[in-house]
């Protein structure tokens, strides 16, 4: 079994914004391994979020190649990629994105139903992966009616719940005080060490990368420190 | 596709943003009341002039000898025999009659009028306007009532009035012209006034004795419904092979050209009115999609296929119309049932009967046109959706990123 | 881009000073500025407005044109624009009730601006027979020589040719039928002419018309003028009709007030034919009733688009009270912005009637062939041409002007009551 999940070779990426080309990625080589804990730092524009995108499959490099769990993700179109999405990788944002129109239950669930698990089944696993997160008494609430570290962990149920091989958290502890930051790594370590999730967070929360296992600092576009 | 989370997605929406939607739904059962209403109105329109038609002498079809559209003379008549009503579909028939219709003249007094001077037996006109109008003095009796009976237009232009006598002149079947005297046992008033102007009726056998010819100029037959039309053309052509058979529509092509007008005029009121309603359904929609960017940017990004995420633009769309739409039937159905059956018009506008228009309009709700309001506005509704659904497809998984 | 963005709050901030008098000016430039931030909803809004103004103006134009044309159309072939007559002639059409002097009062009339042609007629009831058979018609006396410039009977479906002199009769071709003639038979006309002498007649048929109305086709005789005259005994200036053919529609309008005198009584197009004049106040009506459920429709949508405003832009309103605006400066604030997208809206659907009508009035509409019985039978003509008529725009622009001002009213009141702080909040 290989125990490399993800593999980034030579990967760049530029945006061209109002004609003038912003090279966010300038040839970014890295391997995510099975049970890795990965913090990526670095100041804004550092290339750290692109680097993210370009391993969820939210984003394609220009030049370079990135492989996710054996697939090469250039070859792939925009409904493969969502399909790559849904079956393979868990996302955690910033700003939660939870769907304001349905209860946590629902928002953990609604995953699985894309991926045509029976209502039931979905049911079940949707309440046990919000016991396992600590909010199993919140299951019938609407993300309206909680608090940021509340709906920070449906998020995280909703990431998990579908059992991805990569987690990936884009700046997860932005939006909270520090004692839920502490609560919420608590829980991102509990979910690497215990079952074994690969985790890889983009942050600059120097909070965030004292819990991760690797650190890997960016800078205009380039990898420059790598543990 | 995952269909149910879709619509379950779409539903919880529209249900969020219930203020903003109910206007849009009150739009929309103001549009679909207002098509329903007018076509209530057309529809009506539509009937009412058919039915007339059919009542004007034609009935469903109508048989003549060969020429006699072009010469309606006596000399272009033809015999019947006892019993000659053909014994064919039966049920289908409501009634046959054997009239004489020829070109008169009649002179009052005072007055002198070219008029079509018609035969008739009165226990066979159950099937024309003549058993639906108001009779001042008496109608005919019997077939051999020597009698006549004028509309209330030529009442007046004649300045006449029943019991009086009217000289008419016709053709007989020797070609030579007969004259005599008739008394008006009565005046008929109709809807509209261009037959009162026109139709003078006697009893056909006095009529046939007249013109010296016991033969008649038409058959007229009325069916209980219009659908056994072209069965029964069909059937007459063979009965009547030596003898012109003519539906009401062949016989007056523009009734018939009207009644087929009113068919489209549903499509060109639906058009107008549901074009004022899409400029708010799209504004809606897109406003819908862009509040949404982030929380549709996260679908994509936990992957939901792009199809997905227009296909809940269209769900949306689709449901806001539905139940728009089922406001505004169920509104329209229960103000049709609240409306009196007959829309009277005469006191709105004196005008109508004086142009031979009827006032009257028996208002018609058909369960067909219903159906096919909906389907056309759920088709607009998909079509409401596209422009917002193209704007939805270019929303990509980094928007969930942005804050 | 997003659409929703709230990025101008800090530019509305400062623009907009509690002061809302001295501030006026900078109200409407910001109010602009709003409305040109969200260009689709605008759009959209405006569009809807434009539609419904294009509803009243452009369909209406459509319809004065078709129903000018109809009536120009119905005036030449037979009824002319204006019919100068005895007073009493129109409720007494006899014999008696005739005009003198018809050739001084032609003359006179030729000679003003806007005339086109003008010719006179005799007319009465009488029998008319040919061999056996007799049907009673009305007998016209005409000037041919005039009637062949100007009326398109003349010209409808001619079999054979219209009249060229004395002794001839063009008849309506359902008449020959019942009367079982044909053309070169001899045409018998008999008739009670003044003081109760008797009329008599004959005549050559030369040709027969079809026009496709029964009523035309069926009962008139037409007979040169000297002819009916000598027939009936009116003296040779004698007649009862003078038919005017004016250059247009609109100049008939103009003349026919100034050719009626004492003994001389002008009917206009609208007495001449009433049908069209209630058909038109019909249509009239059936367009208002239109455009008022367009209307409401359309500020349904309206309502719905300030709601959507007003919720978008909550957080940028708590701010601007935050920094001492009132609610009510907020409300007129948004009054004027519905102000702005109605005008717009109406600009727009103006714009297109006029640009619209503008073109189709040169080049005209083809009817559709198909139409063709249905169009004869209403006397329309072949080609329409639209007729600017902005007359409706008195009723629509206030209605669409009013409602959409009420229609940004009515979500707006909510802000009366709303907090700054509570406002702020909502941003999220």
């Amino acid at each position: 079994m290989n125990d490399v999940v993800v593999t980034v070779r030579g990967a760049t990426r530029t945006y061209n914004e109002e004609t003038i080309p912003v090279h966010a990625l300038r040839g970014v080589d890295l391997e995510v391994h099975r049970g890795d804990f990965i913090s990526l730092a670095g100041p804004s524009g550092s290339g750290k979020s692109t680097l993210l995108n370009l391993i969820g499959g939210l984003d394609q490099a220009d030049e370079g190649d990135v492989i996710v769990d054996q697939v090469s993700l250039s070859e792939l179109n925009e409904n493969q990629l969502s399909d790559l999405r849904l079956e393979k990788i868990g996302f955690v944002f910033q700003a939660y994105n939870l769907l304001p129109v349905l209860t946590a239950e629902e928002n953990v669930g609604f995953v699985m139903q894309l991926q045509g698990m029976s209502k039931t089944e979905r049911s079940e696993r949707a309440r046990e992966t919000l016991a396992s997160v600590g909010l199993e008494d919140l299951a019938d609430r609407r993300p309206g009616d909680m608090s940021g570290g509340q709906q920070q962990r449906v998020a995280i149920a909703r990431a998990i719940a579908t059992k991805p091989v990569l987690l990936l958290a884009d700046e997860p502890s932005a939006n909270l005080d520090s004692g839920t930051t502490e609560e919420l790594l608590q829980l991102l370590k509990k979910l690497n060490e215990e079952f074994g999730m690969t985790i890889v967070t983009a942050t600059h929360d120097p909070m965030v990368m004292a819990y991760t296992s690797r650190k890997i600092n960016l800078r205009d576009g380039a990898i420059v420190v790598s543990t | 596709m995952p269909i149910t989370l879709l619509a379950q997605l779409s539903l919880r929406n529209i249900v969020r943003h219930r203020r903003r939607n109910l206007m849009l739904l009150m739009a929309i059962a103001v549009a679909v009341l207002t098509v329903l209403m007018a076509n209530t109105v057309i529809r009506g329109m539509q009937y009412d002039l058919r039915e007339q038609t059919v009542s004007n002498l034609n009935g469903h079809i109508k048989v003549h000898a060969p020429g006699y559209l072009d010469d309606p003379s006596i000399a272009r008549g033809f015999e019947l025999a006892a019993g000659w009503e053909p014994k064919i579909n039966v049920s289908e028939v409501e009634g046959w009659a054997a009239r004489i219709r020829i070109p008169a003249v009649i002179m009052s007094e005072r007055e002198t009028r070219g008029i079509q001077f018609v035969g008739i037996d009165p226990a066979q006109e159950s099937i024309s306007f003549l058993s639906k109008a108001h009779y001042d003095g008496q109608p005919l009796n019997t077939s051999s009532d020597r009698r006549i009976i004028i509309g209330k237009e030529m009442a007046d232009q004649l300045e006449t009035q029943v019991g009086r006598r009217l000289v008419i002149i016709t053709q007989g079947s020797d070609g030579l012209n007969r004259e005599a005297g008739f008394r008006i046992a009565g005046v008929y008033d109709t809807e509209g006034t261009a037959i009162e102007k026109i139709f003078v009726f006697t009893g056909v056998t006095a009529l046939q004795n007249m013109v010296d010819a016991i033969v008649v100029t038409e058959v007229s037959v009325r069916l209980v419904d219009d659908a056994f039309q072209l069965s029964m053309l069909d059937s007459l052509l063979r009965f009547f092979a030596d003898l012109e058979v003519k539906t009401w529509q062949q016989l007056e092509p523009l009734a018939a050209a009207f009644f087929l007008f009113a068919e489209s005029a549903i499509y060109l009121y639906f058009f107008i009115i549901m074009t004022a309603l899409i400029f708010g359904l799209v504004n809606t929609l897109v406003t819908s999609v862009m509040e949404r960017v982030h929380e549709l940017g996260m679908l994509r990004a936990v992957g939901m296929r792009p199809g997905a995420v227009v296909m809940q633009v269209v769900i949306e769309s689709t449901f806001i119309m539905m139940i728009g739409v089922a406001l505004g039937l169920t509104l329209g159905w229960l103000i049709f049932q609240l409306l009196p059956p007959v829309l009277d018009l005469s006191s709105f506008s004196e005008g109508f009967e004086k142009f031979g228009m009827p006032a009257k309009i028996h208002l018609r709700l058909h369960v067909s046109d219903m159906v096919l309001i909906t389907v056309m506005s759920m088709v607009f509704g998909v079509l409401a959706s596209l422009y917002p659904a193209k704007r939805a497809v270019k929303i990509s998984p980094l928007e969930a990123l942005r804050l | 881009m997003s659409d929703i963005s709230l990025t101008d709050g800090t530019l509305t901030a400062v623009a907009i000073r509690p002061d809302i008098k001295r501030a006026t000016p900078e109200l409407w430039g910001v109010a602009w500025r709003n409305i040109t931030r969200t260009k689709r909803r605008t759009w959209l809004t405006a569009c809807g407005i434009a539609f419904a103004i294009l509803m009243m103006t452009f369909v209406r134009s459509l319809q004065v044109g078709a129903f000018i044309g109809a009536v120009d159309n119905s005036a030449r072939i037979m009824l002319g624009h204006i019919q100068l007559q005895h007073p009493v002639y129109e409720d007494d059409p006899a014999i008696e009730n005739s005009i003198h002097g018809i050739n001084d009062i032609i003359a006179d009339v030729e000679s003003r601006p806007g005339v086109e042609i003008v010719s006179a007629r005799a007319q009465s009831f009488a029998l008319t027979s040919s061999g056996e058979r007799s049907f009673g018609a009305q007998i016209i006396g005409v000037q041919y020589e005039k009637e062949a410039v100007w009326s398109s009977l003349t010209r409808m479906q001619v079999d054979g040719r219209y009249i060229e002199g004395p002794g001839e009769a063009f008849i309506g071709s359902a008449l020959a039928r019942n009367l079982g003639i044909t053309i070169g038979d001899e045409l018998v006309i008999l008739g009670t002419a003044v003081e109760g002498g008797v009329a008599a007649l004959v005549a050559d048929v030369v040709g027969t018309y079809t026009s496709g109305q029964p009523e035309l086709d069926r009962a008139i005789v037409q007979v040169p003028l000297q002819d009916f005259q000598v027939a009936w005994t009116l003296a040779p200036d004698e007649a009862h009709t003078v038919i005017v053919i004016a250059e247009s529609v609109a100049d008939s309008e103009e003349l026919a007030p100034q050719l009626g005198r004492a003994g001389l009584r002008s009917l206009n197009w609208r007495d001449l034919q009433p049908e069209m004049v209630q058909m038109m106040e019909m249509k009239l009506i059936g367009t208002y009733v239109l455009f008022i459920l367009v209307a409401i429709i359309v500020i349904f949508s309206v309502v719905n688009s300030f709601m959507m405003i007003i919720f978008e832009r909550t957080p940028e309103f708590g701010m601007l009270m935050a920094v001492g605006m009132r609610p009510h400066h907020i409300i007129i604030q948004l009054q004027i912005e519905a102000l702005l997208v109605c005008i717009l809206g109406i600009i727009l659907g103006l714009g297109i009637t006029a640009v619209g009508v503008g073109i189709l009035s040169e080049t005209g509409i083809a009817l559709p062939a198909q139409a063709g019985e249905l169009l004869k039978s209403m006397a329309m003509p072949e080609r329409m041409y639209p007729v600017f008529s902005f007359g409706a725009l008195f009723i629509a622009v206030p209605v669409m002007v009013l409602g959409t001002q009420l229609a940004a009213l009515i979500p707006g009141l909510r802000l009366r009551h709303m907090h700054a702080v509570d406002a702020l909040r909502s941003a999220e």
